[in-house]
């Protein structure tokens, strides 16, 4: 333990040692920051689940009596629907950790250091920025409630004390953001310890195999034909049995993706007429499970987005009902909405903090390209390409996948009420042009990237 | 000892099917590369104190000297890498040391190649993709640009080998695929930065005579920077850099 204690430098150490123009932002930094983003925003949603768990537990009018528990399970459904992107930023944060690590722990296993060390090593180093991202994330949750506290549910906004999470919860933190990210860490490193040589090749990757569709299809076609048939069960049961195919077609939307976006890069490197293209596409097909990863949040954003555009549809049909049903539809307007928004943040936090990574991790190659000719403005390309393909090929499957799950149960809402599909429209361009211009947040670190001109590497 | 040379590989085959763009230019009877009274300084350290070079075309030129001599200072200096503070460098005549950065970059794109120590191979392309991608940033289209590159993959011993990522590629193989990189825009000058410097002495050997063969056959000059002995030797001209001043020649 000792050797790992000598080894380990805090996030601090490792910005400092790493000089050049990645001092400033560097990979520890980023994942510090992707833990913050984390967790101000579970914070923020496990707040919400308690506000309505508040009201249903006690209740200051009929109206809140007759809708609490309601709302209570939509706030579960909405945790859900957070959980997955909220997890693989926490994740792709302890990664990105080790990504930066992968060279100097294969090193530190040829010579000498043993397997468990090297895990222990990395697992403590991770757990550091970990911990210092959960602080961050405290003091996040604490600037948004005032945010939240501005959005009216069941008529009136939540108070700060009806969606504060608690000092117990609060401490809690502290320990499993930490925990989480040394778990994620470990996961991630098994290949080091496995074979020290393995992280230092680059070689052609085995290609994605198309079974994964299967898994897609069988989630979908079961939930459509529940939806149809309802096979005789009772109205509770059924919705249960179709609130639980949804997760699973949710699961299923990230086997799908990386295998989609490994598609979508042979048709790129195919059809690619110009260096920018061509190098995109091989970008892509090179790890399409990490381009999946920067927008798996957007996939999801899509999925809700598909979900929210039924919504007035809805809302409409129900107009002539009494106060609960109008308020009750008007509520699940706004809770999608701000499901898809936080969503969205989180698929913008994850692409911001992917590309910085990236630049980071290929500074080497970048500075030496550019050296021999390479004009920037074909990096600026690339790398947007590398994100807005998947983006918009993501994004827009996933709201149709949705739009098609949903069609059984809401039917003709969709055609008599087309402003549902204006919003998604709209919610899938203000989301893309977020992820976009976080991605953009990362050219100011390319140049300084290029501007150096060591061509031997360090 | 030199070691014995094969016949040089047919980059004449290959400049004769390339684009009118990137074929090499005619041969000059005067320096190609010109410099005078080169000063660099970084802070208060002198990296270039007043160096002349000449390079005529198709000669190859070892620039060697201790670490922190200015070697590599010099070399990117004449490559356009660097902006001199004072001085001249003429490219066929042309003053390039007080281009814009711009200017500079497109300069190194259209008119120089490199060849570096390791790197700078793009691990997700294939070796064919990495030679063809500096004849498409000149404007090649990607068909004609594939045929050249494996062209020149073949006449640099990689026939077969074309589809070979660099990690699937020996250090030395992915140092020919760099040299046909550095070639496929027919440059005028080619620059090398220890190009060696990774490699064992055996293979090392072998690169350095592809590199100065096939360089001399595609009508480029070679500026190459190495502080060893062995690797200089394959130059037909060398110079000694220290503090800045060039000491032997």
């Amino acid at each position: 333990m000792r050797t790992v204690l000598a080894l380990a430098g805090g996030p601090l150490r490792a910005a400092r040692a790493s000089g050049g123009a990645g001092a400033r932002l560097t990979p520890g930094a980023l994942a510090v920051i992707a833990f913050a983003v984390t967790t101000a925003f579970a914070l923020s949603v496990v707040g919400g689940l308690r506000g309505f768990e508040g009201r249903a537990a006690d209740p200051t009018s009929d109206v809140m009596a007759d809708l609490a528990p309601t709302y209570v399970t939509l706030a579960w459904i909405a945790v859900v629907l957070l959980i997955v992107p909220l997890v693989s930023l926490g994740a792709g944060a302890a990664r990105l950790g080790v990504a930066r690590r992968d060279a100097r722990l294969s090193t530190l296993r040829l010579l000498g250091v043993t397997g468990p060390q090297t895990v222990a090593l990395t697992a403590l180093e991770t757990a550091q920025q970990g911990l210092v991202g959960a602080a961050i994330g405290l003091a996040g949750y604490g600037a948004l409630l005032p945010v939240w506290t501005r959005i009216p549910f069941m008529g009136q906004p939540f108070t700060a004390g009806e969606i504060w999470v608690g000092v117990p919860v609060l401490a809690a933190t502290l320990v499993v953001v930490p925990l989480v990210a040394a778990v994620s860490a470990t996961v991630s490193l098994r290949r080091v310890v496995v074979t020290p040589l393995g992280v230092a090749r680059r070689t052609t990757p085995p290609a994605l195999r198309w079974v994964r569709v299967l898994g897609v299809v069988g989630a979908v076609g079961a939930f459509t034909v529940v939806a149809k048939v309802q096979l005789g069960f009772e109205g509770a049961v059924v919705t249960v049995i179709l609130l639980g195919l949804l997760g699973l077609v949710l699961g299923t939307i990230n086997l799908l993706g990386p295998w989609t976006i490994s598609l979508l890069a042979r048709v790129m490197v195919r059809r690619a007429t110009t260096p920018a293209r061509l190098l995109a596409g091989r970008r892509l097909l090179d790890d399409p499970k990490a381009a999946w990863r920067v927008v798996a949040g957007l996939g999801l954003a899509g999925f809700v987005a598909g979900i929210v555009s039924v919504l007035p549809g809805l809302a409409a049909a129900t107009g002539d009902g009494d106060t609960a049903d109008r308020l009750l539809a008007q509520d699940l307007v706004t809770g999608g909405i701000l499901t898809l928004a936080i969503a969205f943040a989180v698929a913008a936090a994850s692409a911001g903090i992917a590309q910085a990574a990236s630049v980071l991790d290929r500074r080497q190659e970048y500075a030496l390209q550019h050296l021999a000719g390479v004009p920037v403005e074909l990096f600026d390309e690339v790398r947007r390409r590398v994100v807005v393909a998947p983006l918009a090929l993501v994004a827009g499957t996933s709201a149709a996948v949705a739009l098609v799950v949903l069609l059984p149960l809401f039917g003709m809402a969709l055609v008599t009420a087309p402003q549902g599909l204006l919003l998604l429209a709209g919610c899938l361009l203000g989301g893309g042009l977020l992820v976009v211009a976080a991605t953009e947040t990362s050219r100011p670190l390319m140049r300084a990237v290029l501007r150096e001109t060591d061509v031997r590497p360090g | 000892m030199s070691v014995p040379l094969p016949p040089p590989p047919p980059p004449a085959a290959a400049s004769a099917t390339a684009p009118a763009a990137v074929v090499p230019p005619a041969a000059h009877a005067a320096a190609r590369l010109s410099a005078r009274g080169l000063v660099k300084t970084f802070g208060t350290t002198t990296a270039l104190a007043g160096v002349d070079v000449d390079l005529a075309a198709g000669e190859s030129l070892a620039v060697m000297g201790p670490s922190g001599s200015g070697k590599s200072t010099l070399l990117h200096c004449l490559a356009g890498i660097l902006p001199p503070d004072a001085g001249t460098i003429a490219l066929e005549g042309r003053e390039i040391g007080r281009l814009s950065d711009r200017e500079r970059t497109l300069l190194r794109r259209e008119r120089y190649g490199f060849v570096f120590q390791f790197g700078q191979l793009l691990p997700e392309l294939p070796a064919e993709e990495n030679v063809a991608l500096a004849s498409m940033l000149l404007g090649t289209p990607r068909a004609r640009a594939l045929d050249l590159a494996r062209q020149w993959l073949a006449a640099l011993g990689l026939a077969g080998m074309e589809r070979r990522r660099p990690g699937e590629l020996s250090g030395g193989q992915a140092q020919r695929v760099a040299v046909a990189r550095a070639l496929i825009t027919g440059p005028d000058v080619v620059f090398a930065d220890e190009p060696t410097g990774a490699l064992d002495q055996t293979t090392g050997a072998d690169v350095m005579r592809v590199l100065t063969e096939t360089t001399r056959a595609a009508g480029a000059s070679l500026v190459l920077v190495t502080h060893d002995e062995n690797v200089a030797s394959w130059c037909s001209r060398r110079i000694e850099v220290r503090d800045g001043r060039v000491v032997g020649a």
